[in-house]
């Protein structure tokens, strides 16, 4: 069993936690799939199709924290929307180039090293302060 | 402990004449390094020596190179051996790399990157205002064109995983 998620990626929010390891399930999968060994026409398709299953769930989960946010009138929504939408922004670049360019091996797996690097960044630092701030309130 | 030390390291070779950089400047991205390296892989950096080298070479296995602009211009490069490289992505992703493809020096670039960017953003509490361009990756050995008269500084930096280093080369505009 391949897993990527760490405990200490959570933030102690049950609902955010739960969509946290679902993306890293998905991202799991999506690279898996980009590094099997068949051969790229072989698999191009299973990558396509895991690729769209992650990022309707980066969509979903985006969208969910920010209402999470939202209710918990979270002091630095605002930033952290904007980094949400950077994230958008860095996948719809190579989804854009895609479309023009076709899937190349190459830049899929760039995509795929990618998300990674700003998926474990973003829940590793950023959605921290989320539960800092939610046992802060509960502190008080 | 550290930054008395590098402090006193570095003036020593700027009055020597051998290098132009600030102590503040290797210790942006030092720290950089070292919140990087604990956020997205757990793992503790120890410094070694630091010393003075006539060009940005490296004997190591898999580097990535990032341009600095704006108040402070130059490059650092970070080298990492195979093995390590490997066992970096190993961690990230949880799985076993068997080789440097594509997936895992996009990866390292990427590390790299970030590890750039906090780094510039440290900087900036120095009143510098810098960026950094993208990341180029260079697997097997690195040679670069000797820089003539401007030498950089190397970092020696040890983790439970294996040793890697960086190479600053920095100056103000």
């Amino acid at each position: 069993m391949k897993v990527m998620w760490k405990d200490r990626y959570s933030i102690g929010v049950e609902l955010i936690d739960s969509q946290h390891k679902e993306l890293f399930k998905r991202l799991s999968e999506f690279i898996q799939m980009v590094q099997d060994d068949r051969k790229w026409a072989e698999k191009l398709e299973k990558v396509k199709e895991t690729l769209d299953f992650l990022q309707e769930y980066v969509v979903f989960h985006f969208d969910d924290e920010e209402s999470y946010q939202e209710e918990i009138n979270y002091p630095e929504i605002d930033l952290h929307k904007e980094a949400h939408a950077k994230f958008k922004e860095g996948i719809n670049f190579y989804v854009k180039l895609f479309e023009e360019e076709g899937f190349t091996e190459e830049k899929i797996q760039e995509l795929s090293a990618k998300l990674m690097t700003w998926l474990i960044m973003h829940v590793g630092k950023m959605d921290q302060k989320i539960g800092e701030y939610v046992r802060s309130k509960g502190d008080s | 402990m550290w930054e008395k030390w590098i402090k006193k390291l570095v003036s020593t070779y700027v009055a020597r004449g051998t290098v132009k950089m600030k102590a503040e400047h290797i210790n942006s991205f030092y720290t950089a390094i070292q919140e990087v390296f604990k956020l997205m892989l757990d793992l503790e950096v120890e410094k070694g020596n630091l010393k003075v080298i006539e060009d940005m070479v490296s004997s190591r296995e898999a580097n990535v190179l990032l341009g600095i602009t704006g108040d402070l211009q130059g490059t650092v490069l970070f080298a990492f051996g195979g093995e390590m490289a490997l066992e970096m992505v190993k961690i990230m992703s949880g799985m076993e790399m068997k080789e440097i493809d594509n997936f895992v020096s996009s990866a390292l670039g990427e590390v790299a990157n970030i590890i750039g960017g906090n780094a510039v953003t440290n900087l900036t509490s120095h009143n510098y205002t810098c960026d950094i361009t993208p990341p180029q990756i260079f697997i097997g050995e690195y040679k670069s064109l000797s820089m003539a008269n401007k030498r950089a500084l190397q970092i020696p930096l040890k983790t439970n995983i294996g040793e890697f280093d960086i190479n600053i080369f920095l100056a103000e505009k």
